[in-house]
């Protein structure tokens, strides 16, 4: 399926991300088939490269960044914003995520781009929002987490906040811009014009609080943290086995019963007063302790196959390695693979969403590239002569 | 702004979702725009409302159905499959969670449809996939946080599986099943054809994983419970204040210095051990403990004006109330206003993308409707006439 069509073919995107929340919007472009140009700063002049993405050829910056070509830019020059300026005439889409104010302060910002290319879809990400009393602020993923609520409601009762295990602010800030860039573009298909979309960590939290968000809008109530188990469903958390921890979802009555008849629990089942779902949230407590000396008794295995069995949603907690061994994930083909130049074939985390008439290839399109690796055909692409390219070179413009 | 153009305008949307990540993906496309039609089982045939999303009325339930209409209709009659299909001739883009089979069985899959409208875009979200060893595995996001991974890296280390406090797995598996929409209608104006798309909460999980999934796949390296602090940047965790925590981001030398700066730290400025990223990580338990004397002596708020004025990344750790209060999350306006007819006005969670020419209305279009609010407008614009009408309503197909 490789050679397949992708539904992003023929866009033009311009990528001037760095760190994390920009990267993953353009790697949504990338992955479903844009040509999307990486811009970085010559070697030259830029000492200080470290990120908390790590290194180039590191793990994380080689799933960041497949999919796309490199050019050098040194945007700080007027030579460098001319090359710029080229590329943008050509474009779709650009894409960064400085500081609110960098992209003004260069230059580069959607009303100067939109000057040279009114079709331009212009994306931006910050940490708290292009503008306000924290317009300005450093954001990262770990102040959004605790700005945006939250780090109160993850962990259980009493311990504290507690961080969630993935750069969740970055990740689905990236994942909204892309999805409004899309838009802008269906949304040019009938103006003919483009438009500055952006959002920032902070509201991207805001919007994946969803009904905790929803709790206080509309109820006033404080959603606390909700720990391990359903804030109202229960039983649904999780329950220790003989040799782990399980998840268990068997918050409906008729799920309730499935599950006492699998486990052999009589009493549990029997207990009148469990027979409502408000009556089993009441005595979560009690009944969260029956379950448990039940599913002490056997291995996590054994009760995921005999829950799975009668129909009540049950499965492992899994560590990362053990995920990707599971046979389902197996199945599914979410661990794509990528040939890198010098680092020889490496797998990436791919795409969640299968699309069947455009599916995103088993063989990624490109690996992440080395720094500049494409500068020269993309010069040429633009036409500019060999002398000219040399002469960009030479005065580290890229 | 509510009377400006939306992105999605003029897109017809069929809503067969139920609980919560089908009606994610519907909400991403009502929100912006798209005429969406919610269709339930009508009341006579359906005796068993209760779900996790709780009542009609309730604000979950309100804040996941806006921007859309609805119609009662009986998908198990053949009468009422006609209904459906006359909408679906009219359709751009149908969106189910059923359980993988049902669609199947209902004879309303990809494959029945496109018979009759080939441009359809046929969106799916499963809990483990389509097909496979779990494809028709009962699946709730509980399970698919364990079996994803994800909560073997949220939580302190030592302390057990953590889930995180948001139906993340319900969320992401919406909003990629939204994206992989868009990019299909994309793909359609090439080609004037539709395409199945589907997705899964296993799926999404793993994409969420994003460097924590391809540090095992490339590095070979399983991620621990992360805890508070960042897995590699030292500083970056919750630190304890004389009133609670704040978030301090300081990992780099430049703003780790920046930091011991603004604390008067003198004695971790220059401790040798600490001058580099490595050395901080290496002594990070020791470097938090004397970076919590600091922040010990002051309160929240004065370390969060402190720090950001010296532009280190400090910020609180909200409870959800504290979150919609703050002054740049009121300025950010995602608290969006919905006018019901029998709720009165209410606030629910808007959009974290701003479109600048196509925005999202501070009024929303339509509140959640009730059960069948719409159904006679619906059938009318299908060209149905008053007897007919009434005779789908006696039949309690409608």
């Amino acid at each position: 399926m490789s050679t397949g069509r992708l539904p992003l073919s023929g866009y033009n995107v311009i990528d001037v991300t760095a760190a994390r929340a920009g990267p993953t919007a353009v790697r949504q472009l990338a992955d479903w088939g844009a040509n999307v140009i990486k811009i970085e700063a010559p070697a030259a002049i830029d000492q200080n490269r470290a990120s908390l993405t790590g290194s180039r050829h590191g793990y994380d910056f080689q799933n960041l960044h497949r999919n796309k070509r490199a050019l050098t830019l040194n945007l700080k020059t007027e030579e460098g914003k001319a090359v710029f300026f080229d590329l943008v005439k050509e474009a779709d889409v650009v894409v960064e995520n400085f500081r609110s104010e960098v992209k003004f302060r260069l230059g580069i910002d959607y009303e100067s781009v939109k000057k040279v290319n009114p079709r331009i879809v212009y994306g931006s990400i910050s940490g708290f929002g292009q503008t306000g009393p924290y317009g300005k602020r450093p954001g990262v993923d770990q102040i959004a987490q605790g700005l945006g609520g939250l780090m109160s409601i993850t962990g259980l009762p009493g311990q504290g906040p507690v961080r969630v295990g993935i750069p969740i602010c970055d990740l689905t800030a990236g994942i909204f811009l892309a999805q409004g860039i899309l838009m802008g573009l269906l949304d040019r298909g009938k103006t003919g014009e483009g438009q500055w979309v952006h959002t920032s960590l902070l509201e991207s939290v805001i919007q994946m609080l969803d009904f905790q968000g929803a709790r206080w809008l509309i109820d006033e109530k404080v959603a606390p943290q909700a720990g391990n188990n359903h804030p109202t469903g229960t039983p649904t958390g999780v329950f220790p086995t003989a040799d782990g921890h399980i998840n268990i979802a068997a918050a409906g009555t008729n799920l309730f019963d499935r599950m006492c008849a699998a486990m052999g629990a009589d009493d549990l089942g029997a207990d009148a007063r469990f027979r409502t779902g408000e009556d089993r949230t009441d005595h979560r407590e009690e009944i969260n302790e029956r379950i448990s000396a039940y599913t002490k008794t056997k291995p996590s295995d054994e009760w995921i196959d005999i829950m799975n069995e009668a129909g009540v949603p049950c499965g492992p907690i899994y560590a990362i390695d053990e995920m990707f061994a599971n046979e389902q994930v197996q199945h599914l083909g979410i661990a794509r693979s990528v040939q890198h130049s010098q680092l020889g074939e490496l797998k990436v985390v791919g795409q969640a969403v299968n699309l069947t008439a455009t599916p995103q290839p088993e063989t990624l399109r490109r690996a992440t590239p080395d720094l500049g690796e494409h500068t020269d055909e993309i010069l040429a692409e633009l036409g500019y002569d060999a002398e000219k390219i040399a002469a960009l070179h030479k005065k580290d413009i890229v | 702004m509510s009377e400006s153009r939306l992105p999605l305008e003029g897109y017809n949307v069929i809503d067969l979702t139920a609980h919560r990540a089908g009606p994610t993906a519907v909400r991403q496309l009502a929100d912006w725009g798209a005429n969406v039609i919610k269709i339930e089982a009508p009341s006579s045939i359906s005796n068993d409302k209760g779900s996790l999303i709780g009542s009609r009325h309730g604000s979950d339930f309100q804040n996941l159905h806006r921007n859309k209409r609805s119609l009662t209709l009986n998908l198990k009659t053949e009468e009422g499959k006609a209904v459906f299909f006359d909408l679906a001739k009219k359709s751009d883009i149908i969106v189910e969670n059923f359980r993988s089979a049902v669609k199947f069985r209902l004879g309303i899959d990809y494959d029945s449809i496109r018979k009759v409208n080939s441009r359809i875009i046929y969106g799916s979200i499963a809990g483990f996939g389509q097909t496979g060893p779990y494809g028709k595995r009962p699946g709730v996001d509980q399970i698919a946080q364990g079996m994803g991974g994800l909560m073997s890296i949220t939580g302190l280390p030592g302390q057990g599986p953590v889930r995180v406090g948001i139906p993340i797995c319900d969320l992401t598996a919406g909003i990629f099943l939204a994206q992989g929409i868009l990019l299909a209608l994309i793909d359609r104006e090439k080609t004037g054809e539709g395409q199945w798309v589907h997705t899964s909460l296993l799926e999404s999980i793993i994409q969420m994983l994003d460097f924590q999934g391809s540090r095992w796949l490339i590095k070979g390296e399983v991620a621990p419970q992360a805890g508070n602090n960042h897995p590699t940047g030292t500083p970056t965790g919750v630190f304890p204040t004389s009133d609670g925590h704040i978030n301090i981001a300081a990992a780099g030398t430049n703003l780790f210095d920046r930091m011991s700066d603004a604390m008067n730290a003198d004695d971790l400025a220059s401790d040798e051990r600490f001058r580099t990223g490595e050395g901080r990580t290496e002594n990070r338990e020791e470097v938090n403990e004397r970076i919590s004397v600091y922040t010990k002596t002051k309160t929240s708020d004065e370390w969060i004006d402190i720090l950001n004025e010296a532009g280190v990344p400090c910020g609180p750790i909200y409870t959800i109330d504290q979150v919609f209060q703050n002054e740049q999350v009121q300025h950010l306006g995602i608290a969006k206003t919905v006018h019901h007819k029998n709720l009165g006005t209410m606030k629910v969670v808007g959009q974290a993308l701003n479109m600048t020419a196509t925005p999202q209305p501070d009024t929303l279009r339509m509140a959640t409707p009730e059960l069948g609010e719409h159904t006679d407008d619906i059938l009318a614009e299908l060209g149905y006439d008053n007897d007919k009408i009434a005779s789908l309503h006696g039949a309690d197909i409608v």
